[in-house]
């Protein structure tokens, strides 16, 4: 558990982070999301000690940060940064087991988790292991970053922009891995981004900040239903709200079961994004679909009026 | 199996090492038969009585300079690296543009101006050319320290720190093997140009390679001259091609 408690950091004249509040529970993903130079970087940052907070306090379990000596502390924090931050002359399993050997694990423990968090993030032991970072593709790099932070098995993941340099296809499976890992394993994780559509994707609370403060927090669509101003509503997409909510929502909360009437042509998956409903029933010129499960077998149907969420 | 496997090693890695063995070679077989190339030497100067330098013999002025050098070098890397890595940590961060200009004036002062004012401070013999050396020396290696330790990705930095590694890991793990082929190249740099310069040392009394040179000069002969800039230069690249297999050997790991 993270809490921070009036939390501010000043540069000199220029205050970066403006006395926030806020609580990461265990196991919770929490998503800080705002414009560049809002103070969310800085925030995470506090959270390890790369910077000291100047006024306030930040607690892990109940115990102020400034009480750990920073080096022992970082040790037991995954911390995960947008150019993965890899040492370039050290192989991948190598740079992985970095965390395991500062903590003086014996060398075969070292190589069993080495092994064990490649085979996690989809790394071919036999393939990856002794490459070096320039011969990875960015993807590749950024799962070695994610588990050279699981190494030690940290209860705090913070991760800063992790995604932010790859490219829209690799981003969205990173994306998709990191909650798979998540339903796993149950880190409290700090998130920064300012990707609003990765933030809903993978926010159990988001907080949105704005000039070093936090203008509001929740859960995603709590945020999207009811923005406290029109900064926050705009952050969250606008008039294109509507869309961002039907990515949240999944097309098997609104179907319905199979009726006596014939199958409709069209079919979607049940696990699938309501938005993708939408856009399918727009391309084809339908209002009905056929809602599939993951063998492709009909379980039910889905009209343009249960899609818009109409009570009759 | 094992030894197989480290015949085949060996084997890869020796011809690498042919260039600068054979300069070695030469060189020492040259410091002890200077005598083969009598012949040739006559054609240089065929008015002189002599035209063997004899004074000393060339294998115990090679070991002089060798020796010169090397102590010179030994220092300016132990005081060029430290110096270089001390401002660039947090707290001796105020002294880098002072230990850059340093070290900018040191290469900028002829080696002759530091021979003339060292002499009166150490009297004659080794000692002053050991420090005119040293300064010499001294900036690619601070220059190059500094490049290589400033170009290393602050992201890695970052990293490293974020991974919790003490300021000490850090240097010894991270910066240094990083920066190691940047500073190599500085050495590489600063030695050859002090087995060069080194010979005026014989102007100063300190016998090495230089002293054939300087008596050629004084007496007008020259075949002397050029024996001892034969050595001279033949230990050059033999210094040289040495330190080109160490960089390709440091160079190769990993990073491009």
């Amino acid at each position: 558990m993270i809490e921070l408690f009036e939390v501010t950091k000043r540069f000199g004249e220029e205050v970066a982070v403006d006395g926030i509040s806020l609580r990461v529970e265990k196991g919770e993903l929490c998503v800080l999301v705002g414009t560049s130079g809002c103070g969310k970087s800085t925030t995470l940052r506090m959270i390890n000690r790369l910077i000291e907070h100047s006024d306030g306090e930040i607690h892990l379990n109940g115990q102020p940060v400034r009480t750990f000596d920073e080096v022992a502390l970082r040790r037991r924090i995954g911390y995960v940064i947008q150019s993965t931050g890899l040492f370039p002359h050290w192989t991948v399993a190598r740079n992985i087991g970095l965390v395991p050997r500062l903590l003086k694990w014996p060398r075969g423990e070292v190589r069993e988790r080495v092994e064990a968090l490649m085979a996690l993030l989809g790394l071919p032991v036999a393939e990856f292991a002794d490459k070096y970072p320039h011969q990875l593709s960015g993807g590749q790099a950024q799962r070695v970053g994610v588990a050279r932070a699981l190494a030690a098995d940290p209860e705090i993941l913070l991760m800063d922009e992790p995604f932010g340099a790859l490219d829209p296809i690799t981003r969205e499976a990173l994306q998709h891995e990191l909650l798979d890992l998540q339903a796993r394993l149950h880190k409290t994780i700090v998130f920064v981004t300012h990707d609003m559509d990765e933030a809903l994707r993978l926010a159990d609370r988001l907080v949105v900040m704005r000039q070093g403060r936090i203008v509001q927090q929740g859960p995603p669509l709590e945020l999207l239903h009811e923005p406290v101003d029109d900064f926050v509503a705009s952050m969250l997409g606008g008039e294109e709200r509507g869309l961002k909510e039907a990515a949240l929502t999944r097309v098997r909360d609104r179907m319905l079961p199979l009726g006596p009437r014939l199958l409709a042509h069209e079919r979607v998956a049940a696990q699938a994004p309501l938005h993708q409903a939408l856009s399918l029933m727009l391309w084809h010129r339908v209002d009905r679909l056929t809602v599939v499960d993951d063998d492709d077998i009909p379980i039910g149907e889905l009209s343009l009026r249960r899609l818009v969420g109409s009570k009759s | 199996m094992s030894t197989a496997g480290s015949g085949a090693v060996r084997l890869r890695a020796l011809p690498g090492w042919l260039g600068p063995l054979g300069w070695l070679v030469l060189l020492l077989a040259l410091s002890l038969g200077m005598g083969w190339l009598e012949g040739l030497l006559r054609l240089v100067e065929p008015d002189s009585r002599q035209v063997l330098y004899a004074r000393a013999s060339f294998l115990a002025l090679l070991g002089q300079h060798v020796l010169v050098v090397g102590v010179a070098s030994l220092a300016a890397v132990l005081l060029g690296v430290g110096g270089a890595l001390a401002v660039t940590r947090p707290a001796g961060r105020d002294f880098l543009p002072l230990v850059s200009q340093l070290a900018s004036i040191g290469q900028t002062f002829p080696p002759v101006a530091v021979l003339a004012l060292a002499v009166p401070a150490l009297g004659f013999g080794t000692l002053p050319i050991i420090v005119a050396l040293l300064l010499y020396g001294l900036l690619p290696i601070v220059r190059n320290t500094l490049a290589g330790i400033q170009g290393i990705d602050p992201d890695v930095h970052e990293a490293a720190r974020g991974m919790g590694m003490t300021r000490g890991q850090i240097l010894r793990q991270v910066e240094l093997p990083l920066a190691a082929p940047v500073i190599l190249a500085g050495v590489r740099t600063s030695v050859t140009i002090n087995v060069a310069t080194a010979a005026i040392g014989a102007t100063v009394g300190a016998s090495n390679l230089g002293d054939p040179i300087i008596s050629g000069i004084v007496n007008g002969n020259t075949a002397y001259v050029l024996q001892g800039a034969l050595l001279i230069g033949l230990l050059a690249i033999t210094v040289d091609s040495a330190f080109e297999r160490l960089q390709r050997r440091v160079g190769r790991r990993g990073v491009q």
